[in-house]
């Protein structure tokens, strides 16, 4: 992809105060709807503590005169990121997506950490999916969050 | 055995198209599947021009959640 996919906008990172992401990005809307400076869209990732992206056709300038006006907002972070940088933060792959009734699973967390155990049950809506671990004599199902497990094989072994 | 993390309870947002909801059900997907568990955070102001908005598939003004459990 090239940067032609978005003509005129720029990306900023705006500083926040500690754990006031999700605020930052409603004052920023708040302050936008009471100024003439143009913000098309805020994000407050997970992964990103302490900043918000924010989406705009305008320049640095004038996201420092906004960011002004927003509380718990610290700066503008000098020098811009682009839209390739930052649209992995708006497709997060459903997390139990690939993983089937018979998948081979390693647990990545928990008490069961790198036992590997069968998929019983993918509860899609919950994200959570029942296994049984492999190698255990009585087989227990534990319920765990899809991102706790890695697939190792997506079919059921022959013997 | 359930494995679940303690946090403190966010708002409600739709499980369909991920907006944060005011009361008991989503008035645009005219679903009451929603969610307390969620993380990441987007507000769109402008779906129309905003390359984010349509990335994410967004085409109303609004406050979303960007991954919904
Ligand atoms: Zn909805």
């Amino acid at each position: 992809m090239n940067g032609d996919e978005s003509p005129g906008l720029h990306y900023f990172a705006v500083k926040t105060t500690s754990k006031q992401e999700r605020t930052v990005a409603d004052n920023i809307q708040k302050a936008v709807e009471q100024s003439d400076i143009k913000v098309y869209a805020v994000i407050a990732p997970k992964e990103l503590k302490g900043y918000v992206l924010v989406e705009t056709p305008e320049e640095f300038a004038r996201m420092e005169q906004l960011v002004e006006r927003v509380p718990h907002a610290r700066a503008v972070v000098r020098g811009e990121t682009s839209f390739d940088e930052i649209q992995h933060f708006l497709v997060p792959k459903p997390v139990v997506s690939g993983i089937n009734e018979g998948t081979i699973v390693e647990l990545i967390a928990g008490p069961f950490k790198g036992e590997k155990a069968v998929v019983k049950r993918v509860d899609t809506g919950k994200e959570e999916i029942t296994v049984e671990l492999y190698e255990s004599l009585v087989p227990i199902p534990i319920t765990v969050r899809g991102d706790n497990v890695r697939v190792i094989d997506t079919r059921e072994p022959d013997d | 055995m359930v494995v679940r993390r303690r946090e403190k309870i966010l708002p409600k947002v739709c499980r369909e198209c991920h907006r944060l909801v005011d009361g008991d059900s989503c008035v645009i997907c005219n679903t009451a599947n929603l969610s307390t568990d969620w993380t990441g955070y987007l507000v769109v102001l402008d779906p129309r021009r905003s390359q984010v908005a349509k990335k994410a598939n967004i085409d109303l003004p609004g406050c979303y959640a960007l991954k919904v459990r």
